[in-house]
């Protein structure tokens, strides 16, 4: 508030700090942050396109004097304002005042030109402070704003559940584009005026006692007219703001955790800043390798629509602690996963070793683990998150955690897939390798697991848990729904936990794009097109053993088929959070999008708990909606 | 120095007390500059004659820039109106609560448009979303992202 204070403590030395009376800068209507431009909206004054900051009378009454006007004004915030007052007071200036008419009080002292001013002060109808009656005025409705409410109008702020900015609209007419236009007084003083000389002053308090009536315009002005002062003139950076927010939505939905295989399990050791460079060295590489197209599809998936926002900078520092608190919860997430289905895993194993006679088909990878599939991953995985807040709304929304692996070795990925899934029917395997393409790609590529889930563990590990004592998957799914994940896990996990783990088996999902695009399958049935069989599953809503056994047996059938045709996907779409995808990185699905959003399961589910969860399914439409899983390309 | 809310409100509730409020409109409570209660009673011919709500106004230090927070004040005596845009919570989806607020708008003219809400509704039902919002609402109906999908009101 220096400037007012300075300004009008008179002196044409200060003058330059005010505009026909009135400051460049507010003066304290509005206590908030001044997020607007400030240079921009000072220029504005002095060229008056817009009306200053005049100092508003808490009140107003023809009959007033200049005294009691002036004392309206009301008190500036800080201490150098009531000095100003007093120096205003001291500064009355003889003249002649021909033109006041108006001024009852004229007959007591001269007129002050900062007094003057105010005759006929107007009321802006939103804070209810008295102006000059040469208000701003909206452009299209003609109604009185003063500049500190009009610098507050101002777009939406765009939020990274609604990435939109509207324009402002009028306050009164409610019209788009929200803008004023300020008719100046005839005169001059300060800032602009022809000398900034006192002269000015000495002419001017003629000329403000003839009150600036308002004429009531002629016309509305158009948003593009150069007489208008628009929102969004004050505030240029909005347009920035929003391809900010963009880019963090976008960023976020590609960020992800860096983990580290320790043993058989991985460790969260980092999280990516979700742009491209921060990238594990293989995946930058390969994304950059990749044409731009793909890239372009790949973030696409994250939501984001364009490259560049991806690469504007972003300060995101809560939300990389945001992301590190997250990794540490999945981290714990998947010790108890880990050991769940490794329970299982020794379970199954047992059960299974005279079944499993024939090699092979486990090479794909069992989709019966769904979760964190530790042993098997490769080197690096990466996790990519996405914070509830993106699929937008409510406080259900879900989480989005896309585990990566990338296996620098592609050959040694594999085997440990084959291992893994070894444990499953073995048939299919032996059959798959012949002829699904997937599986080569896969094999030659890197493999990139995607273990998409929101607070709910992955619906397969659940099945799985069903031969073991495990809460019924539905109880332990409303328990991760609700707002505990991190409980409801720990006790999900401690009933799993089983002590006779074998090698915990990755849910791998390789998803040849071909198949892919066969893959919807509403229904739980695995359905073989062409070679290529789909499976979706949706959570597991019964545990029963008894259907786990069951199906088991059918789903191995299924799935040996497709994989004899050489494709095979199947797809697992959780209902709701929960969604553990593995997808092959080559694997893209081009086709639908309930493809891309279900997390296909190119692997040969051998599992039995695969099996168990496809009865239930019901194309997880509602669910694979709310969580949109990664599909990386990274290969190619 | 006081914030523009109190400022504004101040004038406003000076207002009220000179001019009094619309009929069917009276301010019930209104001790600070952050809460104000107002029963609401439609006049005439309606669904809900004979019958009287409370409402609730919560103000922040931006008000009028921002908008009020405004719901029907729900307790072991009191009810929300039945009707398709009031939750059982009391919280209300109306445009001019959100994104449709302007700061022209007063708190009586949010009386007045919330009282004309109630005596065009035709028929007495709750939203069809009721249960599945009100299990999740949080406490300020403004945190909540409405989707104003009937303009008839």
């Amino acid at each position: 508030m220096g400037n007012s204070s300075s300004s009008s403590s008179s002196g044409r030395g200060h003058q330059d700090e005010t505009v026909d009376y009135g400051a460049l800068v507010p003066q304290g209507v509005y206590t908030g942050t001044q997020d607007w431009n400030q240079q921009i909206v000072a220029q504005l004054i002095v060229s008056r396109k817009l009306a200053p900051f005049y100092r508003p009378l808490e009140d107003y009454e023809d009959s007033w004097d200049d005294e009691q006007i002036l004392a309206a004004r009301k008190e500036l915030p800080d201490p150098d304002n009531a000095d100003t007052v007093t120096r205003i007071e001291t500064t009355s200036i003889s003249s002649s005042h021909s033109g006041k008419s108006r001024r009852s009080s004229s007959h007591k002292e001269p007129a002050k030109p900062e007094a003057q001013v105010y005759r006929g002060a107007v009321e802006c109808p939103i804070c209810f402070l008295y102006y000059p009656a040469n208000i701003n005025r909206s452009r299209c409705c003609d109604q009185a704003i003063c500049t500190e409410c009009f610098v507050q109008i101002k777009r939406s702020e765009p939020t990274t559940t609604h990435i939109v900015s509207e324009q402002a609209a009028c306050p009164y007419c409610v019209q788009e584009n929200f803008g004023v236009t300020y008719c100046p007084p005839q005169w001059r003083a300060g800032l602009g005026s022809d000398h900034g000389s006192w002269s000015d002053i000495s002419r001017s308090p003629s000329e403000p006692t003839s009150r600036p009536t308002h004429k009531r315009r002629q016309k509305s002005f158009g948003a593009d007219s150069p007489e208008v002062v628009l929102t969004d003139h004050i505030r240029p950076d909005w347009e920035a703001k929003l391809e900010a927010v963009r880019a963090a939505v976008a960023r976020r939905a590609n960020r992800r955790i860096i983990m580290r295989q320790v043993g058989d399990r991985l460790i969260p050791v980092g999280v990516t800043s979700g742009r491209v460079h921060a990238l594990s060295p293989e995946e930058a590489a390969a994304a950059e390798s990749a044409p731009s197209s793909r890239r372009n599809r790949r973030r696409g998936n994250g939501g984001n629509d364009g490259n560049e926002t991806q690469y504007m900078g972003m300060s995101g520092q809560d939300l990389e602690e945001l992301m590190m608190m997250e990794a540490m919860r999945l981290s714990l997430l998947e010790h108890e996963e880990h050991q769940r289905k490794e329970a299982v895993e020794k379970k199954k194993k047992d059960a299974e070793t005279a079944a499993a006679a024939s090699p092979g088909d486990g090479a794909a990878g069992e989709s019966s683990s769904s979760s964190v599939p530790a042993s098997t991953i490769g080197p690096l995985a990466t996790l990519n998150m996405t914070t509830p807040s993106m699929g937008g709304s409510g406080p259900s929304s879900p989480t989005r955690l896309t585990v990566k692996s990338n296996s620098l070795h592609p050959s040694s990925s594999n085997p440990n897939l084959s291992s893994s899934s070894q444990g499953g029917h073995s048939p299919t395997q032996s059959s798959r390798h012949g002829t699904t393409d997937s599986v080569d790609s896969l094999i030659a590529g890197r493999k990139s697991w995607s273990i998409s889930r929101s607070k709910t563990p992955p619906p397969p590990s659940q099945a799985q848990k069903s031969t073991s004592s495990v809460p019924a998957f539905s109880t332990l799914r409303a328990a991760m729904a609700s707002t505990s994940t991190a409980a409801a896990v720990l006790r999900s996990s401690s009933s799993a936990s089983n002590p006779d783990a074998s090698t915990p088996v990755p849910t791998i999902t390789l998803n040849d794009p071909s198949t892919s695009k066969h893959a919807p399958q509403s229904s739980g049935d695995t359905t073989t097109t062409n070679g290529s069989v789909s499976t979706v599953y949706s959570e597991v809503h019964s545990t029963d053993p008894s259907h786990i056994g069951t199906n088991h047996g059918d789903s191995s059938e299924r799935q040996l088929s497709p994989l004899t045709n050489g494709t095979s996907s199947s797809t697992i779409s959780g209902a709701e959070n929960t969604e553990t995808s593995i997808d092959d990185s080559v694997s893209v699905t081009a086709g639908e999008d309930t493809d891309t959003e279900r997390n296909g399961y190119g692997v040969l589910e051998s599992s039995p708990e695969s099996v168990a969860r496809e009865p239930l399914l019901a194309k997880g439409g509602a669910g694979s909606a709310g969580l949109t899983m990664h599909i990386e390309e990274v290969l190619k | 120095m006081t914030s523009i809310s109190v400022r504004r409100l101040q004038k406003e509730l000076t207002e009220i007390q000179n001019e009094g409020c619309p009929v069917g409109i009276n301010l019930l409570k209104a001790d600070d500059f952050q809460t104000w209660f107002f029963t609401l009673e439609v006049m005439g011919d309606s669904l809900y004659q004979g019958e009287a709500y409370t409402l609730m106004f919560r103000f922040e230090p931006q008000y009028p820039i921002s908008s009020p927070a405004v719901q029907f004040v729900v307790s072991h005596d009191k009810q929300a109106p039945i009707h398709p845009h009031v939750y059982s919570n009391g919280h209300i989806c109306a445009s001019i609560l959100g994104s449709e607020w302007s700061p022209v708008l007063s708190v009586v003219a949010v009386c007045v448009t919330l009282q004309s809400m109630l005596a065009s509704c035709k028929k007495k039902e709750r939203p069809p979303d009721n249960d599945r919002y009100v299990r999740t609402a949080p406490d300020n109906p403004k945190k909540t992202v409405f989707h104003y999908d009937d303009d008839t009101v």
